[in-house]
């Protein structure tokens, strides 16, 4: 089974597509490297995940990365200068969120779309400024990892048990084959 | 040690917690052994505490196809599964739960009946026999509320999760078992709380083979461990027996032949059975030890999802230990909820990067983006439960070829109507958990690749029933073992790691006392 790489970008690409990142070949023709093209992408990447909290700054990062991403190969140029001219005729970034999201819709099945929205889910949910809006920390080896008092910080509910039932070995020992095949199976699938 | 190629050694293919364990059960006893590991050996320094630099250093990306009707085989075609290229195996990546099988998930066939469209059968072996191999397999591993070893503490993820199981009734939930020590244990230290098991602990605490069995082989100096050299076909003489292995040097992709008196083969339920019909010959035309013809089938996964959801305070659930979160009260086979088996539930955190890839893989717009932006308010849990083996799930050559010009493995998987409606009962029990403690919203998500991979070179009692026997030994060819989770005739509604190192524990004891025989 062939796997095209619009299918690659639209399924697997939020995974398969990141270890390629590296490979970007250098390019005669650039697409997207008008004044507003970066922009009119990063319109594109806000409408497609919309987070009033995030500045358009990080939205423009990751236009950066679909634009490089868009360069990558005759192809991914082609397909790339399409969906950005589409953009700019119809206006996008001065359209309301409504008929963005309209607008997304009738392009969602383009290599266009596939591309830069397979980028987007994974650049703009990887950025490190959306981690820090977030409250997302990460990495804490360095610090010695997470101290009591932080990880489990949590006080709006009870300490909860940490060790296991008294009663679940006599629960997990209980499961004789000849027993449980006695319970009769009705039929709901 | 060095081994000579032209030695009949005994091969283990595969580092992971089933070639490691072997290799190192038998060179404890003083057996020399040849390890042949496809990835690198990454040292724990190495490991990076970020989604995905962590996932390209590690994951195994060679070329793989999907065919079926479950999602999964839509939204990431070619990773069926998450699984890592690398010393250690998979391991290098789980989290950590160790269940055991209960005694009758050894024996479904005989439990649960009949299944439409499923190919259920008992294993040869029963939890009796099993039981010290587990208890062995749980000090090995070092799990925790077992052996006398502490439990974790609960951090924020598990607070909610061990609250809401409480207030809909639940009893049985608890910090583990868990593969992570709470408390120093076999030169391991404790657990610091810094997350990432699934980049690989950087702090030593969680067990895999690459910090124990590997090294401990080593150190008894009948070990030559061979990094990057990848198995690519099983080799037989003129009686059927087989003499050799031919893998690739993946750097310099230079094939070279390691003589063989005995193999084990543990690649995982994927690559174990692709070598096998990449291993087909004149004498074996359906591929290696497949007169059953059931080389590649009965393939399972274990039936996944997870549930996460939003309150209206912080939760954090990113900080601390990934998965020391258990409940294993819908565990129990009950044919009344409309589906054969049970499930676990287990507490289940992602960092934003992976959180925004696996949410819901595909969607875009205001809802998706609400979804994420719940963030720190988030806390989630994994459903682990039974799925049916189906002879059509299966592992094939695939037409496409990967980068050595190797076909590449298909992996076909359908949804069985007894998957889907367990996943919907598991659905609805745990959105139950996390709306009596207040969730303001819950999402149901849909399975992503992960690392449990299950069957595809089944243990039966009859030859023409499955690939290996009650030791996993071929039918077929007496000097060739499989010592992964591929030998699972039935998958349970457990993690598999733990059982995998029971299997191999067993199985390398007898197979050390073969060899001193000199039965093999």
């Amino acid at each position: 089974m062939k796997i095209t790489r619009r299918e690659l970008l639209i399924s697997a690409g939020s995974l398969l597509a990141y270890s390629q990142l590296g490979s970007l070949a250098n390019a005669e023709v650039n697409i997207a490297a008008q004044p507003g093209d970066q922009e009119m992408i990063a319109s594109m990447c806000k409408a497609l995940y919309p987070h009033d909290r995030f500045p358009m700054s990080i939205y423009m990062d990751v236009a950066a990365g679909a634009i490089k991403k868009g360069n990558a190969d005759t192809g991914a140029k082609i397909s790339f200068r399409a969906g950005l001219d589409g953009l700019k005729i119809n206006k996008f970034d001065k359209m309301n969120f409504k008929k963005q999201t309209k607008y997304l819709k009738s392009i969602e099945n383009t290599p266009f779309f596939g591309l830069v929205r397979g980028h987007t889910v994974v650049a703009l949910y990887d950025h490190k400024e959306v981690h820090k809006i977030f409250g997302y920390q990460g990495a804490s080896f360095d610090k010695g990892g997470y101290k009591d008092g932080e990880y489990n910080d949590l006080t709006w509910l009870p300490e909860p048990r940490i060790e296991e039932h008294p009663d679940l070995t006599a629960f997990l020992d209980d499961s004789s084959p000849k027993k449980y095949a006695s319970l009769k199976i009705k039929k709901t699938f | 040690m060095k081994i000579d190629k032209k030695e009949k050694a005994v091969v283990v293919i595969g580092s992971g917690p089933g070639g490691a364990q072997v290799a190192y059960q038998l060179t404890k006893q003083g057996i020399p052994v040849v390890l042949l590991e496809a990835g690198r050996r990454i040292m724990k320094e190495e490991y990076v505490n970020e989604e995905w630099p962590a996932f390209s250093q590690m994951a195994w990306l060679d070329k793989r196809t999907m065919s079926g009707n479950a999602r999964i085989v839509k939204d990431f075609n070619g990773l069926p599964t998450w699984l890592v290229k690398a010393v250690g195996g998979t391991a290098t990546h789980w989290a950590g739960a160790t269940p055991r099988f209960l005694d009758y998930e050894w024996k479904t066939k005989s439990t649960y009946g009949s299944v439409d469209g499923a190919t259920l059968m008992d294993w040869p072996i029963d939890g009796k026999e099993m039981k010290p191999y587990y208890v062995k397999a749980e000090d090995a591993i070092g799990s925790t509320h077992r052996g006398g070893r502490p439990p974790l503490p609960a951090n924020n993820n598990y607070k909610v999760f061990a609250e809401g199981a409480k207030r809909n009734g639940y009893k049985f939930y608890a910090t583990g078992p868990y593969g992570t020590n709470a408390a120093p244990y076999d030169g391991r230290p404790a657990s610091i709380q810094d997350g990432f098991n699934f980049q690989g602990d950087k702090n030593g605490s969680k067990w895999n083979p690459n910090v124990s069995e590997i090294p401990k082989a080593l150190a008894t100096g009948k070990l030559e461990l061979r990094t990057n050299s990848q198995a690519v076909q099983i080799t037989t003489d003129s009686s059927g027996k087989a003499d050799g292995v031919l893998y690739m040097d993946t750097k310099t992709k230079a094939l070279h032949r390691q003589e063989a008196k005995v193999i084990c083969v543990a690649g995982n339920s994927i690559e174990t059975p692709r070598l096998f019909l990449m291993s087909a010959s004149s004498r074996f035309p359906n591929g290696l030890a497949n007169s059953s013809d059931q080389v590649g089938r009965n393939y399972m996964r274990h039936l996944t999802g997870s549930v996460y959801a939003t309150f209206d305070k912080p939760v954090n659930f990113f900080r601390g230990e990934t998965m020391a979160g258990f409940l294993a009260d819908e565990v129990k086979h009950n044919p009344k909820r409309g589906f054969v088996g049970g499930y676990y539930l287990e507490t289940l955190a992602l960092g934003p990067s992976f959180l925004g890839a696996f949410l819901d893989p595909g969607k875009w717009g205001k809802k998706f983006a609400d979804m994420m932006d719940g963030y720190q308010n988030m806390a989630g849990m994994w459903i682990v439960g039974e799925d049916m083996p189906q002879a059509n799930n299966r592992i094939t050559l695939g037409s496409a070829k990967d980068a050595f010009g190797l076909p590449a493995p298909n992996v076909h998987f359908d949804d069985h109507p007894n998957d889907t409606a367990m996943r919907n009962h598991a659905y609805e029990k745990g959105e139950a958990i996390y709306k009596a403690v207040g969730a303001t919203q819950t999402y149901r998500v849909t399975p992503y690749p992960h690392t449990h991979n299950l069957g595809s070179m089944r243990m039966s009692a009859k030859a023409k029933d499955g690939v290996v026997d009650k030791w996993g030994r071929c039918h077929d060819v007496k000097n060739l073992f499989v010592s992964d989770g591929s030998v699972m005739t039935t998958g349970a509604a457990c993690n598999p790691t733990l059982t995998i190192t029971a299997l191999a524990i067993r199985q390398g004891e007898y197979l050390a006392g073969q060899l001193k025989k000199g039965n093999v």
